[in-house]
């Protein structure tokens, strides 16, 4: 366990400050530590292996010099970033990259990071697109090779017990961020959107229990603060793409919201549903890890082989999850937020928005390029759109 | 004085032309099957696993893609770009997806055909055919198109395994047989959407007809190897299209295939370059400007014959299918061919892109390049994704030398042909000196 002074938001801050830090300190106590790109490759097989699962995030504070080589401008400015600083030797320390089809463009630096970077170890997940039934049992059968990849690396067997194992504790860390958030449903809430990404980010680069460790002391701490009662702070929702970096956070809350929830790959979509525990544990991983997370990589439609399409009955059945954390974080409007050239994002856009004016709630549409100084630009239309919310 | 007529710089096949007049009357006949009360698919390239089962169940089928190149050439694409916009999609996605929300607001407005459209238009479809293949857009697309169509959608799988974790043993038939599981559901789905049974014959025999047409193609690419190439990048792209997008009558597609092919190997015998004085051969990645093709021909009047291109728009190599009976197994496995195809050789030479960038350094290799054109499209991640990978492998491996050139293939302010000509003449020098390095290394080109 880490042995840092630091307890709770102080040390998730820390650690958020220098992620790389303890993945370090684990590795000189002969710990591996496996990268993994977007919330796709599953993390519970790195566990179970014994390896520690460690989130690749981007800089947006780095300027990309060295990507210009082998990934052009016009591809998701988020992956160009964390295949930049890989270039620049960040990332050196893994032993391990895995790396899934969560979007096309992660799909392709799978191939580019093995291309260009020395990793002793690597594998990519072929993730469907679909949620058929067929799609399941092959995403299935692909988490069995990714299992034999990982017990041919380690020269270790990784039983179903030991998956079952670490589902468990991921799924009592999904409960833990559920509890974390609930903390944000009173006015004000008890914890702000910068110390929550802190958190979560922090919690992405430790080893399962000692991420555990780290929430119960910050839900600890936070539960101790005094509510303060009600304020005039408008509370927001943040969805859309990757937001790895508190900028944002801060200036939103800084023109006077709250963050008060989000759906985004470093917020709720990674920790919300839990892993069902299935005999065979793989079944339940790939239904998790297919069905369950609601990025919009994958495709749904509101009825399985349906012959006719209605559009706000599908905007229904894609959306309404949004709606019920609207109601139950008591949301006065939605900021939707797609990195420019994000494919899967930018085509929901029209649709969101849609589907918030048909339910009543006021939504703003931002397209920030991954770079501090594009963010200076939209203080003023969030400032203008939190005036609109009154 | 009569005005004497300059010759071209490209000297297209005779056989081009039918094949041309055939594809474009596709549209002219999908409209009419509407017309007679016959349902209509719109359908994203799918290399033929989709497309085969449409077919049989007698679907007409368009190609919004390939409208997108169409809308793009005739000038109407430009209208339907900002229709996208002022809806709210994003202005960096996919020109061909803008090109198609745009056309399809328009045409829920109007309550039919936009009367502007290019060849007739894309008649309302039954049925949105998606691929989740090489790039989102082609799912996410059509998922969005359910704005303005009330049309349901079906998204095709393919696999797309990395070059290692393809090739680990049980991985191929695996990806196969999932594949084939998709498709008899997709069947299962095609015969309620129609209230009918698929006819298995018909079926079989339009399998038949899609390899017997890709076979005869892929033999008319391998002329291409012979010095001079006989046959220009351009008629490439011209004829690519009733192998990619099938659709209309396939035996009169086979037959005009036939006589390209003919045509082609006659100009091998003779000696017959499709452009005169062939002094650079290059390979193109990957789409072209499709509102500025000319350029090909200014190219071509300084030497430049472009001798392959666009892998994902070539047929898969050659595959041995006689012992499989199963239409539909026989046309994943020839769909996954066109994926996986060059893995093996991938593997072997320690690329990891084993579709896309890895095809490059055969095509620069087999048909002797002297240098790449590679095309970025600004608003196409697929298309260009690989090419600074390309640009960089075909130099390291062959010394075969890139002009990069950014474009569009539908927004035509994003391509400046005059700047392209002024980077190509300087790449002249690039490439001789390329030339001598490859000599000097002992390259066999």
């Amino acid at each position: 366990m880490a042995t840092g002074a630091q307890k709770g938001t102080a040390r998730a801050h820390e650690i958020y400050g220098d992620r790389a830090k303890r993945a370090k300190e684990l590795k000189a106590e002969g710990k591996e530590i496996v990268g993994y790109l977007c919330i796709y490759p599953v993390i519970e097989i790195i566990t179970a292996a014994g390896m520690v699962p460690y989130r690749l995030f981007g800089d947006l504070r780095e300027p990309k010099t060295k990507v210009e080589a082998c990934l052009p401008t016009v591809v998701c400015p988020y992956l160009r970033s964390v295949m930049d600083i890989g270039l620049k030797g960040r990332y050196d320390f893994l032993d391990g990259v895995v790396m899934a089809h969560a979007c096309e463009v992660a799909e392709k630096l799978a191939h580019i990071w093995k291309t260009y970077i020395d990793t002793k170890y690597t594998f990519f997940i072929d993730t469907p697109h679909t949620v058929h039934d067929a799609a399941r049992e092959h995403l299935r059968d692909i988490l069995n090779d990714f299992r034999m990849s990982l017990e041919k690396y380690t020269g270790k067997k990784i039983t179903d017990e030991t998956i079952t194992g670490a589902v468990k504790a991921h799924n009592e860390q999904r409960g833990l961020v559920r509890e974390l958030f609930d903390l944000k449903k009173p006015d004000p809430p008890l914890i702000s959107g910068v110390e929550t990404v802190e958190a979560l980010i922090a919690v992405m680069s430790l080893p399962v229990e000692e991420g555990n460790e780290l929430l119960r002391e910050v839900i600890s701490e936070v539960k101790s603060r005094d509510a303060k009662g009600g304020n005039d702070k408008k509370r927001l929702l943040l969805w859309g793409s990757i937001i790895d970096d508190t900028a944002l956070f801060e200036l939103i809350e800084d023109v006077g919201a709250d963050v008060v929830m989000d759906d985004t790959c470093v917020g709720t979509r990674p920790f919300f549903p839990d892993v069902e525990v299935t005999k065979d544990p793989l079944v339940g991983l790939a239904d998790h890890y297919l069905v369950d997370l609601k990025c919009p990589r994958t495709f749904r439609e509101a009825k399985y082989g349906e012959l006719k399409k209605d559009y706000m009955e599908d905007l229904d059945s894609r959306f309404s999850y949004i709606k019920e954390f609207v109601d139950d974080w008591s949301v006065d409007g939605v900021i939707l937020h797609s990195l420019r050239y994000c494919d899967i994002h930018g085509y929901e856009i029209p649709g969101l928005k849609d589907y918030f004016e048909h339910v009543g709630i006021k939504s703003i549409y931002i397209e920030p390029d991954y770079t501090e100084a594009a963010l200076a630009p939209l203080r003023t239309r969030i400032e203008a759109f939190i005036e609109t919310l009154d | 004085m009569a005005k004497e007529e300059k010759k071209r710089a490209i000297s297209r096949p005779k056989a081009m032309y039918p094949l041309r007049s055939r594809i474009d009357e596709v549209y002219k006949l999908t409209v009419a099957a509407m017309q007679a009360g016959k349902p209509t698919a719109w359908s994203m390239v799918n290399w033929w696993e989709g497309d085969s089962i449409i077919m049989a169940m007698g679907i007409e089928a368009v190609y919004p893609e390939n409208y997108g190149a169409v809308c793009a050439a005739m000038g109407t694409a430009q209208s339907y770009l900002e229709r996208s916009d002022s809806e709210g999609f994003p202005s960096h996605m996919c020109g061909y997806a803008r090109n198609c929300i745009g056309y399809a607001a328009r045409m829920k407005d109007l309550g039919e055909i936009p009367p502007e459209a290019p060849m007739g238009g894309m008649p309302k479809p039954v049925l949105l055919m998606a691929a989740g293949t090489l790039c989102d857009t082609r799912y996410k697309w059509f998922q969005a198109l359910g704005r303005y169509l009330d049309a349901p959608v079906w998204t095709l799988e393919i696999p797309q395994p990395g070059v290692e974790e393809g090739l680990e043993e049980g991985v191929h038939e695996r990806n196969i047989q999932f594949m084939v599981k998709e498709l008899r559901e997709f069947v299962k789905f095609v015969e309620s959407l129609l209230k009918k049974k698929m006819d298995w014959d018909r079926l079989e025999e339009i399998v038949s007809d899609i390899l017997e047409m890709n076979r005869i193609w892929y033999e008319t690419n391998e002329l291409r190897k012979t010095k001079p190439c006989p046959m220009h990048s351009r008629d490439f792209w011209t004829c690519m299209t009733g192998c990619l997008y099938p659709a209309g009558d396939l035996k009169v597609l086979i037959k005009l295939y036939q006589d390209l092919y003919d045509e082609t190997k006659k100009r091998v015998e003779e000696n017959v370059g499709a452009v005169e004085n062939e002094k650079y051969r290059l390979v193109f990645a990957e789409l072209p400007p499709w509102h500025s093709l000319k350029i090909f021909d200014r190219l071509a009047e300084r030497g430049w014959n472009f001798v392959i291109e666009s892998w994902a728009y070539h047929p898969p190599k050659p595959l041995d299918l006689a012992g499989i009976n199963d239409p539909i197994e026989r046309m994943a496995r020839f769909t996954y061919q066109w994926l996986t195809g060059y893995y093996k050789n991938a593997l072997k030479n320690e690329e990891w892109w084993g579709y896309f960038a890895y095809p490059y350094l055969e095509y620069a290799r087999e048909y002797q390049c002297d240098g790449a054109f590679l095309h970025p499209l600004i608003t196409c991640r697929t298309a260009t994704n690989h090419l600074y990978l390309v640009q960089d492998r075909l130099m390291k491996k062959y010394k075969v030398p890139s002009l990069v050139v950014e474009g569009d293939i539908v927004d035509l302010k994003l391509f400046d042909p005059e700047d392209a000509m002024r980077k190509a003449e300087a790449f002249e020098e690039t490439m001789e000196h390329n030339r001598e390095m490859r000599k000097k290394e002992g390259l066999e080109w």
